[in-house]
């Protein structure tokens, strides 16, 4: 399959981790390792998570890391094949046949002429599978598409060639590397899920959101983003419409950063909450009560020293009321 | 059954059957990954060998949980004394034959691979379908719960080929009208390039788990989530006393075990009804999920004990709110029920559909009212 070239690989499970940290993404092993199976065994990666947990970033991160283009599908309710693989530009073929007027070409030799590749729009699967080297196609939020669509997409993935009635069957020269994100607002059928490997992002525990956080909001302190993992840790066990994925504290923490503070308090927490939380009810929960013990918490580990991991079961509870 | 001198590969085959009898989604095909991914990893290393099998065997949230569960008590057993050996067995043998034909991967899918019949033999359908849900013993409510998700999925299939009929008529007038141009010359014709979006609904449900309403609560819940990829979203509440969101909860493959769970920690589950206040706290906490898209489908025998006003109230805002409203009375399937509750009657003027989903056959007849295009844009 492919040259080296073509379809590079990033190494093994061990230099994926580097590779990954190197594109600014902190991951483990298990990442890692489905990261690396997908691109060994030419699989497509299945990532599922809440939102905001670093699904879509796994796609971009590949596609820096092998140094191959991105080529997004977003998905949404009511996309359909068209939009999704090519579509014949009208307007250019009309044109063309404005100019052929009284070119005295027979019908069917214009139509030859209109109905062939110069004239197709190149829509996001056409354009993975005719790239000259195999790209990262990413596929994100495909829970949602409805069954129709997932079948064509699973044709697709399964086949890698595509039938244009006026052109023929386009095969992929290099079978792209891809990644399929879902936040499962509507389950996906079984076939689509056992042609991918399977990746279940979790939010992150706190050392890694600590990493996260040091590694991407310039200007914090280990203090603050020790804190500020540890505060989410917490937050997360709140009951809440909305849980607040990576996205929120990082959001989160650069405001902080712009409000210069180097620690939490409440009337720091009070004056950004709206970055964690986006629902009017969430805010109100998350500035009930229990925020003054668990800020007291947080602080109370730091100053003596202690790890604030050992709080961190503490401050769960706390958070459950 | 446990090989006691296997090779890895036959010991990879017994585990993926396990967690198959366990409920996975993983046959021969994925245990041929799950052989190729070893090949490709150290296996001698315990935690590169549990990552790759992870990674191929299971495909689910919830089946990562069943194979956490199984990998230490499988594989703990034969790991010292065979590994090592293994470890050199396994490459060899796979580059001596394209494993997902290894005889191995074979007996595998024809020793697992027993049928999964859709709706049980011992029962004609048509007395199902007709069987009120109240009525069906403990034991049967699994096979009329896959008849109800078999009807709901039938719906949606044809409704996904209707939305197909329609998107691709407006693709080939296109082409026509560029077809018909070159032929015949002439002036161009006005050519719209949008093409037709086909909006879903969204579904709020309502249900009503107070008493005797909870047997019917389930059975729609489950026909309506089979729908759901067709319809749209879906926001599900339940209610006696007060209400409870379960949208996060139910949004698992296995809604059964979820709504066990759920009916165990819900507040009064089964208990007494309000369903004017619990109405109240809906809009009143999730009023922004209603729009011109939202249709809200209540499932309630309408016995409040409650006061009638806020009843009346609740209803004639989310009526004006949402796109329509749907309440099911289960009662209504009752020879000679009359819906006279005051609650009932309270409610009536702000419903659109009043039907009774008391049995099979009854959410058969949802389609119309669910597939129905919305009143307004
Ligand atoms: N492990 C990580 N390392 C570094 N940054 C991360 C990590 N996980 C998430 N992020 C950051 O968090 C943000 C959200 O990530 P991303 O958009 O990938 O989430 P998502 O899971 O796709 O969310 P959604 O479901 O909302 O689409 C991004 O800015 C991303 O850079
Ligand atoms: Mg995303």
């Amino acid at each position: 399959m492919g040259d080296v070239e073509a379809r590079p690989t990033l190494g093994d499970v061990e230099a994926i981790l580097a590779a990954l940290a190197h594109e600014g993404y902190i991951a483990d092993r298990e990442i890692a390792t489905a990261i690396y199976l997908s691109i060994e065994l030419h699989k497509p990666l299945l990532v599922e998570g809440a939102a905001g947990v670093g699904k879509t970033e796994i796609a971009k991160v590949m596609a820096r890391a092998l140094g191959t283009d991105l080529i997004r599908l977003q998905c949404y309710e009511g996309l359909d094949v068209h939009t999704a693989l090519y579509e014949w530009n009208y307007q250019k073929q009309m044109l063309r046949i404005r100019l052929e007027e009284g070119s005295g070409r027979s019908p069917e030799e214009k139509e030859q002429t209109i109905f062939s590749e110069p004239f197709l729009l190149r829509r996001p699967l056409l354009q993975a599978i005719t790239h000259p080297r195999a790209p990262v196609l990413l596929i994100d939020e495909v829970d949602r598409v409805d069954e129709e669509f997932e079948a064509f997409l699973l044709e697709v993935l399964s086949d890698w060639q595509i039938t244009i009635p006026e052109i023929g069957t386009i095969r992929a020269q290099h079978v792209p590397y891809v990644v399929l994100t879902s936040n499962r607002t509507r389950e996906l059928s079984d076939a689509l899920r056992r042609r991918c490997l399977y990746l279940w992002i979790d939010y992150p525990t706190f050392e890694k959101e600590l990493a996260i956080v040091l590694r991407k909001v310039p200007g914090v302190s280990r203090r603050l983003a020790e804190q500020i993992a540890a505060f989410l840790h917490a937050a997360r066990a709140l009951d809440l419409q909305k849980v607040p994925g990576v996205a929120e504290t990082l959001d989160w923490s650069a405001a902080l950063i712009r409000l210069h503070r180097d620690h939490l308090d409440r009337e720091a927490v009070e004056r950004t909450l709206g970055c964690l939380f986006k629902h009017h009810e969430d805010q109100r929960v998350a500035k009930g009560p229990w925020l003054d013990r668990a800020l007291a918490v947080i602080a109370e580990a730091q100053r003596d020293g202690q790890a604030l991991e050992a709080s961190l079961d503490r401050l769960e509870r706390l958070a459950k009321g | 059954m446990r090989p006691e001198f296997g090779s890895l590969t036959e010991h990879v085959v017994e585990f993926g059957r396990r967690l198959r009898a366990a409920g996975v989604l993983c046959g021969p095909a994925e245990v041929a990954d799950a052989l190729r991914a070893l090949q490709a990893v150290d296996v001698v290393d315990r935690e590169a060998f549990r990552l790759a099998l992870r990674s191929t065997l299971p495909h689910r949230r919830e089946d990562l949980r069943v194979f956490d569960a199984l990998f230490e008590p499988y594989w703990m057993g034969r790991a010292t004394r065979q590994q090592p050996q293994d470890a050199r067995d396994a490459p060899s043998q796979a580059q001596a034959e394209p494993l997902a034909g290894a005889p191995s991967v074979q007996r595998w899918a024809q020793g697992a691979e027993d049928g999964e019949q859709e709706v049980p033999g011992y029962s004609p359908l048509e007395i199902l379908g007709r069987k009120d849900f109240s009525t069906f013993r403990e034991d049967e409510l699994d096979a009329i719960a896959r008849l109800v998700v078999a009807i709901a999925r039938r719906i949606a299939t044809r409704w996904s080929r209707r939305r197909r009929r329609a998107r691709r008529s407006h693709a080939l007038d296109m082409r026509r009208t560029l077809r018909l141009h070159l032929r015949w010359g002439g002036a161009f014709p006005e050519l719209a390039f949008q093409r037709r979006r086909v909006r879903k609904h969204r579904i709020v449900l309502l249900c009503d788990v107070s008493g005797s309403m909870d047997v019917y609560s389930r059975f729609l819940i489950q026909f309506v989530y089979a729908l759901q990829g067709a319809v749209g979203r879906v926001e599900s509440f339940v209610f006696s006393t007060s209400l409870t969101r379960v949208t996060r909860e139910l949004r698992t493959p296995s809604l059964r075990g979820a709504l066990d769970r759920l009916s165990r920690s819900v507040p009064n589950w089964s208990g007494g009804t309000k369903i004017g206040a619990s109405l109240r706290q809906f809009l009143d906490r999730y009023g922004g999920l209603l729009d011109r898209r939202t249709v809200v489908l209540i499932v309630s025998d309408g016995w409040d004990t409650g006061e009638v006003d806020v009843l009346r109230r609740a209803m004639h805002e989310i009526r004006a709110r949402a796109a329509r409203v749907i309440w099911l009375n289960p009662l209504l399937g009752s020879p000679g029920y009359q819906p006279l509750t005051r609650g009932m009657q309270a409610a009536l003027p702000y419903v659109d559909v009043f039907a009774s989903a008391h049995n099979a056959d009854s959410l058969r007849e949802l389609e119309h009212a669910l597939g129905k295009r919305l009143r307004a844009g």
